[in-house]
């Protein structure tokens, strides 16, 4: 992958066809429409890139001389790259299918996965890697599918935690059982500090009061004790160093210590990681509502949307709580009937924030994903809405919305040229761009 | 359904409001808005002014013991049946179902089931309130079913509550096929019958003297124990007339009062049954053929029921198949509970016997009597709406409340909707299953305009004064009996 990016970088420079870099790192894109995402449509757009961040986005913006400018050809427009957050493509093996919420996806990266060249070729420039497993089998990882080394792809770790919930006593148990655990802790680690806190004040009066009962012996001075009491002051004099000495050590609190499955657990507590909740029927959403219970963490759903799932009889219910809903874009049939249902437009018109993935983790559907979703959108699905959930949303999700998702200014550039308008039977990608610099496609000028 | 939009028309203020409080916080960092609104949307109903009122109106009010208050109104509060009668006055806010011309009755109560709830063992945590199990099963009337020895009710979205009461049963063996397992039933009694005894003796000495410890449990069999307590019901499962003997023998010593499940013989031994205070889970089609080597009795009998009725025994009605069966030949699920009762009718049972084997008898058996299996004041108020008597192979089942919830309603499913439709939903457009599909944007899709017909139409149902002459339907009713 990357002696193809060098190709381009020094093809860039020596010729005009491909002007990706420049001395100074400037490009200029002239694009007739761009889909912003988060600032909607711009005709005639100039998008100003340095450094592989975009600095300046608008309409017909003045150009300065200078600076190489690309010009897309008529009729084509930009769109962010494509943020698939639930996937585990290079990636391989099974999962315990037990409570793992420590367990990092990004431990399990493999770099020369040859599937990450083509993933980029499909237009997505960000994957978020999954753990595998059933229960909860851990954190899920942010990569750029690009990198010789595990830590050149990785763009945020820890970005969700992914918890897998049935309708079963084990399955809901599995997610109190944490919290409760973690409760445990917090009361033992409590009172351990209260402990800690009385002996500190203690040692303090101790200190206090031996001083006073030395100045008072002193005071005595009576001739005959006075060489025991020299001893006993000795003694004491040494006790207190040591005494001294344990202070410094106790005077910064060391907490108990706290597991890593707990600290997961607290970490969604704190709300510094976010739950993806896997939930495959009406009953489980309400299993799972049941088995948080009190608490009040930040998640979101992952509802694989099968052939006849009833998921839409809770749709409402998702709506009210407006959390993302990540989805495939599929038409689902009504149960027992050949009626089909849209069931992301319906949850999206109910309130819940719909968030897209490819129909599945193979390269035909990671390639035909616009496609696919041009299905929903046909069927209903508002476009823009569509546009939103296969970039701005999952960035949103992996709380990555101020590097990724939409083309603004200080964003990545990560770019998609089109050849046609989105969402229509034979728009294709015509290339693909990765903070700044092409990864696929013959862009001339 | 008239009556339900209006309610909604009610509530929608409320919901919009836990719209958009989620909308704003979800903004922000914090998810507190969000959840708060959560635990609130679980149970709005519940929560929103703690009083939830519920009313049929205009029904003919069967209250299980025989009893028929004609075109009567049942009033409820938060589930629980306030008030039946007349004139009554209905809070503001109250959900109305108006049921003039149609029949009510206590919600049927399957004593055993398979398949209902989804899941398996402890319903509470694996119960699937979506299932179309639930929905055929409460189409066929059925509101309450033991499974799996829990005693709980066809909720539909709901799973708190579920659950009325579990350990309804201890399934014992005493049969004369198993000499060693019946030998060994006999002597847990003998174990535990001591033990109740000691134990009593104890409770009256220890208030004398408190330091007396209680007697050991070891060696008893806890299950017996409950048993003879009465914490649970010691369930048989026995057809011949010989295990029938034996189990009203083994009860009548050790004093309790057996479940005997199948019981196809019972009639040949009913006086021995009723004497032992028996209760009998059976199915009146069930047949066995006599053994030809004996001279007497045996068999099964279509007077079964009404002999062991006739006898003291307290006769609990389940079908063939107590799951929904959409295979083989119809009327033997438990679809069809109230058809296999009328079997029982068939052999001589009275109607109102029969009636209380599908309702007040298993209510009694699962030990939740004092909720489920009549329409009294203070009971839950779970109910079907028929069209005609419940016991009447025509009759449908047009609506099921449980707990002052509208659980089912035929026209709202596909599964019945399209035979002899209510007058009143045979004048409106059809009602499509799928109103989400519409798109207020562009009203491009087919399905949109009907939708939007339905619900103008039904808005304007709503405005008119409730005398709609549709809704007397005065044959309807009376033409099925």
């Amino acid at each position: 992958m990357n002696p193809t990016l060098c190709f381009l970088a020094l093809a860039a420079t020596a010729s005009s066809a491909l002007p990706a870099t420049s001395s100074r790192g400037l490009l200029a894109i002239r694009v007739d429409r761009a889909e912003t995402v988060a600032h909607g449509t711009l005709e005639h757009a100039v998008i100003l890139i340095e450094n592989g961040k975009i600095v300046m986005i608008g309409e017909d913006l003045p150009i300065e001389r200078g600076i190489p400018i690309l010009d897309i050809p008529e009729g084509w427009i930009a769109v962010p790259g494509l943020v698939n957050c639930y996937s585990r493509v290079g990636m391989d093996g099974d999962g315990p299918g037990d409570s793992q919420p420590q367990l990092l996806a990004s431990a399990a990266l493999y770099p020369a996965a040859e599937a990450y060249a083509k993933i980029l070729e499909a237009g997505i420039t960000t994957l978020g890697l999954y753990p595998p497993g059933n229960g909860i089998p851990g954190q899920a990882v942010a990569v750029r599918p690009m990198g010789e080394t595990a830590e050149s792809m990785i763009v945020a770790d820890s970005v969700y935690l992914k918890i897998i919930l049935s309708a079963s006593k084990a399955s809901k148990k599995r997610l109190h059982s944490g919290f409760q655990k973690l409760d445990e802790y917090l009361e033992k680690e409590a009172k351990n500090r209260e402990k800690w806190e009385d002996a500190q004040e203690k040692k303090k009066k101790k200190k206090k009061s031996s001083k006073k009962k030395d100045d008072d012996e002193d005071d005595e001075k009576k001739d005959d004790e006075k060489k025991k009491n020299g001893d006993d002051g000795s003694e004491k004099d040494d006790d207190e160093k040591k005494d001294d000495k344990k202070d410094d050590e106790d005077d910064v609190y060391v907490p108990l210590e706290l597991s890593p499955e707990l600290k997961a657990f607290k970490d969604l507590r704190d709300g510094s990681l976010e739950a993806l909740v896997s939930i495959s029927s009406s009953a489980d959403y309400l299993h799972f509502l049941d088995a948080l219970g009190e608490e009040e963490i930040t998640w979101s759903l992952r509802i694989p949307l099968t052939r006849d799932i009833d998921i839409f009889m809770v749709a409402e219910k998702i709506g009210e709580e407006g959390c993302r809903v990540v989805v495939e874009p599929e038409l689902t049939l009504q149960p027992g009937t050949m009626r089909q249902r849209n069931i992301v437009a319906e949850l999206a018109r109910a309130g819940a924030k719909p968030v897209l993935i490819p129909r599945s983790d193979d390269l035909d559907s990671q390639k035909h994903w616009m496609r696919d979703t041009g299905e929903l959108v046909a069927a209903g699905l508002d476009w823009e809405l569509a546009l939103r959930a296969m970039t701005l949303e999952p960035a949103e999700l992996m709380g990555l919305a101020d590097r990724l998702g939409s083309l603004e200014e200080g964003k990545d550039a990560n770019l998609l040229f089109l050849n046609g308008n989105l969402f229509e039977p034979g728009t294709t990608i015509e290339g693909v761009m990765l903070e700044g610099e092409f990864v696929y496609g013959e862009v001339n000028q | 359904m008239r009556s339900l939009l209006r309610t909604k028309a009610w509530i929608t203020p409320f919901l919009a409001l836990f719209v958009a409080l989620p909308a704003s916080a979800r903004q922000g960092d914090e998810d507190e808005g969000s959840s708060d609104a959560s635990s609130e949307d679980s149970e709005d109903e519940d929560e929103e002014g703690a009083e939830r009122w519920f009313a049929v109106v205009g029904g003919d009010v069967h209250d299980g013991f025989g009893g028929v208050l004609r075109g009567a109104t049942l009033l409820a509060k938060n589930g629980k049946i306030n008030e039946i009668g007349y004139d009554l006055y209905l809070p503001e806010g109250t959900d109305e179902l108006d049921a003039t011309g149609y029949q009510i009755w206590p919600g049927l109560v399957s004593v055993t089931s398979s398949g209902l709830f989804g899941g398996t063992s402890s319903l509470e945590d694996t119960v699937d309130p979506f299932g179309s199990s639930m929905i055929l099963a409460l189409g066929g009337g059925v509101t309450s079913a033991v499974q799996s020895d829990q005693a709980a009710k066809l909720k539909r979205g709901e799973i708190k509550g579920v659950v009325m009461r579990s350990n309804v049963f201890a399934s014992l063996s005493y049969s004369n096929s198993d000499p060693r397992s019946k030998a060994a039933l006999e002597e847990k009694f003998k174990n535990a019958a001591a033990y109740r005894r000691k134990y009593e003796r104890w409770q009256v000495k220890v208030k004398k003297d408190k330091e007396l410890k209680e007697p050991s449990k070891k060696g008893v069999d806890s299950t017996t124990l409950d048993v003879l307590l009465g914490r649970t019901r010691g369930k048989f499962s026995a057809d011949s007339r010989t295990d029938l003997l034996g189990i009203a023998r083994l009860a009548q010593k050790y004093g309790f009062r057996p479940v005997i499940e199948g019981c196809t013989e019972g009639w040949t031994v009913a006086d021995e049954l009723g004497r032992a205070g028996a209760f009998v889970i059976m199915t009146p089609r069930d047949r066995r053929t006599k053994s030809e080597e004996l001279a007497r009795d045996g068999g099964s009998s279509i007077e079964n029921a009404a002999i062991l009725h006739r006898a003291g025994v307290q006769v609990a009605i389940v079908p063939a198949t107590t799951s929904v069966s959409l295979g083989g030949i119809t009327g033997r699920d438990i679809m069809h509970l109230p058809v296999e009762a009328g079997f029982a009718i068939r052999g001589g049972l009275p109607e109102q016997a029969a009636l209380e084997a599908i309702t007040l008898v298993p209510a009694r058996l699962m030990g939740v009597d004092h909720r489920i299996g009549s329409l009294e004041v203070g009971k839950d108020c779970d109910l079907i709406i028929t069209d005609g008597d419940v016991l009447h192979y025509q009759t449908f089942v047009q609506w099921a409340v449980v707990e002052g919830k509208v659980a089912y309603d035929k026209e709202e499913e596909l599964f019945f909707a399209h035979i002899r439709p209510r007058p009143e939903a045979a004048l409106a457009p059809e009602v499509k299953v799928d109103p989400g599909e519409t798109l207020e944007k562009e009203p491009v899709e087919d399905e949109e305009p009907t939708d939007e017909v339905s619900d103008e139409d039904e808005d304007e149902d709503e405005e008119k004064p409730d005398n709609d002459p549709d809704d007397e339907d005065p044959d309807d009713s009376d033409e099925s009996r």
